[in-house]
């Protein structure tokens, strides 16, 4: 067979058997004796549990709660804040009360209907105003207020001096919604009790994270419970930290049952009763001077929902991208996680930092139009560059090529003649947005937090790698597989990846934050080089632990430092054109050119960017996800809609190349990159097509109605 | 969980004693009543009665013009057949084509869409435009009603326990312009946030027919006779005149509750567009 190169166009290792339908997924799993689960959950957004009234139970039936649990009621995910149950009181509509269990899903729909729990209900705080606001009484009475997490950083001088100095402050608040992550297979998984160890087999990103989340609840040894990834339909976030709180209960019913236990939300469990993508509020004061930025105060919520889960590192990655690919002298830039009675939020693609991104372009856009330049021009006298201060303190490590990109951008969209030719109003506009993303963990956390480890196994002339890195749909089999091989010079056929065990690969930390390429990537290909060394040894394993650059430092007490060592860098631009009758809007262009070191594979790179695009447009313009005291209103896919390939035509794509010291082949991250601009890009489009202006998205028809009523 | 019966009938006769005598639920495509009545992966939908599978019954399918220029559409004939043929009008084959998406409408019929009378459903707004007529058979007995007279208001309609909607009846049409818009929540595979349907006859400078409807509008496709009397018999010189008169009548048609700002006020904009067009002799065809 002949040798894998990095060049190579590769057909997608997985891609026959799932256009097949031969993937098994965790709902085609089945095992004997299976036995189902689903959840009874809260219907009330903030109360106390005075009673639940339980139908007659048949045999062989069970109702699995709080008082099923062993040791303790946590999930440990960040902090150890989530119940797996709730007991006594509830803080959100949907939180898990308890399981009902048994073998026909028809009489444990029934059972789960005649359960009645009595409430006294309290009042919620909804939005991030109710949650500053305590309204209801403040969720955490010690610190009498709802703020979960908080952080800020600051570079140059104090804003007050600053703005005391400028010619004018131009202040805005800007808003962006709820996203549910819809990832084409609902959340799911199965436990079972095998050789006396529980086993899972779950639809997720992170194996390990669920085994250390939830060994708590039976207080038992990480070794005592095996997750084993089952092919996972798309995830997008939405599985990085959430199935811990299906696993977390499937536990706590195997240790009770010990039968095989299966759980599968449907659509509409999976679109009202999952997290989201945290709401936003971001307040930015921009002082200008002789028509220039000379500082820029931001102050981001976030609305965290009930529980931190992963929140307070979103909320640093929020903060940390709130000055966009700008270097401004002065910034001030402080966020805040709000607690609310809604379920929670946690990460989708992006992660904290589409929120400030979408916020500080569409602010910058609007600062142009209000001193009369063109929105591109004016952002490019700030555009960072190499060695530039970050408002972290560290330094922009790599060289910048936005310019570059901004001119292919710029050419191949046409944009300066567009922009002359389509006068404000006029029912066309062009847009456009610059944006990055810090790859990987924030600072020094690839060393003090995961200590990432890849192993490969060699076997004659077969090579395994085992780490705990998932697929999810995002392609990452094939890239991983095609770095061992390239590397080692064999066929990408002769390389195996199979679904993460946690008890037989290694922890090469979760699958997220653009890191697999970047980090997993670069273990592999180091231990690939080893092995390489060594191939005519016979057969053996090689071993490598994340090792971080010197020289970098960061603090992560203060947030002061180098926050990430390399970033993606992208432009979008998008073209519209307006229906006035009905404020329809139709995208008639899109150009993006994305900086991510180096594409492993530039087939998997271009479905990134599509999907990514399309993901971030729907996101900007259609995505509306609104919850309605604790509820959210959107509960399907036919209420809650995404893009489909008629929303968005046939996207321009180029990819810069700027090969990255430390990642694999000069790779950087990018998975969650594609996703950052695209919607500001689009806002800002249709802002000049109708002269108008939007400070929260989506923006529908209706909403582009309201914003146009309030400019006349 | 109590079994129901179901029934798979493959001639009318056999389908209308059936009907007849169980009243039983009659399911053609099923992709409203499958949705409504799932209870979730692994379980059988929960059906309170029996239920008739109405498929195989052939003599409900296809479409047929008829000597004086109607045309018949049997009940069973589904969204996609629609959308695809000359003989029917281009009104509601616009209304076809964009429902759902392309599974959606090779299962879904024109019996099931009007039989559910969904305020949001996409065939009733422009049938009831053309003055369509359902016929509606049971064991001894047959008769043949105006669409807009069969949906009563949502989910509800005339039809009796034991009848069942046989076909629909098309009326020959010669509108010289028509106007047909939804707006979905995107484009494709959408429910409809609003619907709109316009046509007019103009003849000799004069306004001899104009018709509208409005769907998803309130509890039923929303049509006003009155309203378009206002415009009739007016010359093409006197439409900018009657035309604000006009929009405000039709204001008032529509649901207060389903016809927030937005779908108002592009309804009112919409209309106005089509009637500034008319006023301008726009040539004969399609005004959209």
């Amino acid at each position: 067979m002949s040798v894998t190169k990095i060049g190579d166009r590769v057909k997608r290792v997985d891609a026959v058997q799932k256009a097949r339908g031969e993937a098994k997924y965790v709902c085609d799993m089945t095992f004997d004796d299976m036995q189902y689960a689903y959840m009874v959950r809260s219907t009330v957004p903030r109360g106390k549990i005075l009673n639940i009234h339980l139908p007659e139970l048949p045999e062989g039936y069970y109702f699995i709660s709080a008082k099923d649990i062993p040791a303790k009621n946590e999930l440990w995910m960040i902090a150890k804040d989530w119940r797996c149950f709730a007991e006594d009181y509830v803080l959100y509509v949907g939180e898990t009360i308890g399981l009902v269990v048994g073998p026909d899903r028809g009489v444990l729909k029934d059972l789960k209907s005649k359960i009645v729990i009595d409430y006294e209900e309290q009042i919620p705080a909804v939005s991030i105003d109710d949650g500053i606001n305590c309204v209801g009484g403040p969720m955490f009475p010690e610190k009498n207020s709802n703020v979960m997490c908080e952080l800020f950083c600051e570079k140059g001088k104090p804003m007050d001096e600053v703005f005391a100095e400028a010619d004018e402050v131009f202040e805005e608040t800007i808003t962006t919604p709820y996203q549910e992550h819809v990832h084409l297979e609902t959340n799911s998984a199965i436990a079972t009790y095998e050789d006396g160890k529980f086993v899972f087999y779950a639809s997720a990103q992170c194996p390990f994270y669920i085994r250390k989340s939830i060994a708590g609840l039976l207080d038992i040894p990480y070794g005592d419970i095996i997750i084993r990834q089952a092919t996972t339909g798309g995830a997008f976030g939405g599985k990085e930290h959430f199935p811990d709180v299906l696993c977390g209960a499937l536990l706590v019913a195997e240790n009770v049952i010990r039968k095989p236990i299966k759980m599968v939300f449907d659509r509409e469990e999976d679109t009202q009763f999952s997290v989201k993508r945290h709401p936003s509020k971001c307040i930015y004061k921009t002082a200008i001077k002789d028509g220039k930025i000379t500082g820029v105060y931001g102050h981001i919520y976030y609305n965290c929902g009930a529980y931190l889960s992963s929140s307070y590192v979103v909320l640093q990655r929020g903060v940390f991208h709130a000055n966009g690919v700008y270097t401004f002298p002065n910034t001030y830039l402080k966020g805040e996680g709000i607690g609310t009675n809604t379920f929670p939020t946690c990460a989708f693609r992006g992660f904290g930092a589409p929120q400030t991104l979408f916020a500080i372009e569409t602010h910058m856009d609007h600062i142009a139009r209000h001193l009369g330049v063109d929105p591109l021009d004016f952002k490019k006298q700030y555009l960072c560059k190499q060695g530039d201060e970050t408002t972290t303190n560290g330094h922009i490590i790599e060289e910048v090529k936005l310019p570059e990109m901004l001119d292919v951008i710029t050419k191949e969209s046409d944009y300066y003649r567009k922009v002359k030719e389509y006068t404000p109003g006029c029912g066309k506009g062009i847009g456009i947005a610059i944006y990055n993303h810090g790859g990987a963990f924030t600072g020094n956390g690839e060393q003090a937090i995961i200590k990432a480890h890849s192993r490969l196994v060699k076997k004659g002339d077969r090579v395994t790698i085992l780490v705990g890195s998932t697929e999810m749909g995002q392609g990452f089999k094939t890239s991983l597989r095609k770095i061992c091989a390239a590397t080692l010079g064999i066929s990408i056929d002769d390389v195996d990846y199979p679904d993460p065990d946690t008890s037989k690969v290694v922890d090469s930390g979760p699958t997220a934050a653009s890191r697999s390429t970047m980090i997993v990537g670069k273990l592999v290909e180091r231990a690939a080089q080893q092995m390489k060394e060594r191939w005519d040894e016979g057969d053996f394993d090689v071993e490598v632990e994340y090792e971080h650059p010197e020289g970098y430092p960061w603090d992560q007490a203060t947030f002061r430092g180098d926050a990430y060592l390399g970033y993606g860098w992208g432009v979008a631009c998008v073209e519209v054109e307006v229906d006035k009758l009905t404020n329809e809007v139709k995208t008639t262009g899109i150009w993006s050119s994305h900086e991510i070191g180096k594409a492993i594979d530039e087939l998997i790179v271009h479905g990134q960017i599509n999907g990514g695009i399309i993901q971030s447009l729907g996101y900007g313009s259609m995505e509306k996800l609104e919850n309605r005291k604790g509820f959210f209103r959107q509960k399907s896919m036919s209420d809650y809609v995404i893009p489909t390939s008629m929303d968005f035509p046939k996207q321009f794509y180029h990819i810069q190349e700027n090969p990255y010291p430390w990642g694999p082949y000069g790779a950087k991250g990018m998975g969650e990159l594609v996703f950052n601009g695209a919607s500001a890009a689009f806002v800002d489009a249709v802002e000049r097509a109708f002269n108008t202006k939007f400070n929260s998205i989506p923006i529908p028809p209706e909403d582009i109605e309201e914003a146009l009523k309030n400019v006349q | 969980m109590e079994q129901v019966k179901c029934y798979m009938p493959q001639t009318l006769q056999e389908a209308l004693e059936i009907r007849n005598e169980t009243h039983a639920t009659i399911l053609a495509g099923g992709s409203d009543l499958m949705v409504s009545k799932s209870m979730g992966a692994g379980i059988t939908p929960a059906f309170s009665g029996p239920v008739m599978l109405i498929a195989g019954v052939k003599e409900l399918k296809g479409i047929r013009a008829l000597p004086d220029g109607s045309v018949e559409i049997g009940a069973l004939t589904t969204s996609a057949e629609i959308s695809r043929s000359e003989l029917v009008h281009p009104l509601l084959r616009d209304a076809a084509s964009r429902m759902g998406a392309i599974a959606l409408r090779n299962s879904a019929t024109i019996g099931g869409n009007i039989g559910n009378a969904s305020p949001k459903g996409d065939m009733p707004q422009p049938l009831i435009l053309l003055d369509a007529m359902v016929v509606l058979k049971s064991i001894d007995s047959e008769r043949t009603i105006k669409v807009d007279d069969y949906i009563l208001g949502s989910k509800k309609t005339a039809l009796s326990d034991n009848e069942i909607i046989t076909k629909v009846i098309l009326p020959p049409q010669n509108f010289t312009h028509i106007f047909f818009r939804k707006i979905g929540m995107r484009r494709a595979n959408a429910i409809s946030k609003l619907t709109l349907s316009a046509a007019a006859v103009v003849k000799d400078g004069i306004v001899v027919d104009f018709r509208a409807s409005s769907g998803a509008a309130g509890p039923k496709v929303a049509r006003s006779r009155a309203a378009e009397e206002m415009l009739i018999g007016k010359t093409l010189q006197e439409l900018p005149e009657v035309k604000d008169a006009f929009l405000d009548a039709w204001n008032n048609v529509i649901s207060p509750h389903a016809m927030p700002e937005y779908r108002r006020n592009s309804t009112r904009r919409m209309l106005a567009y089509f009637i500034d067009a008319l006023a301008a002799g726009h040539p004969e065809g399609r005004v959209d």
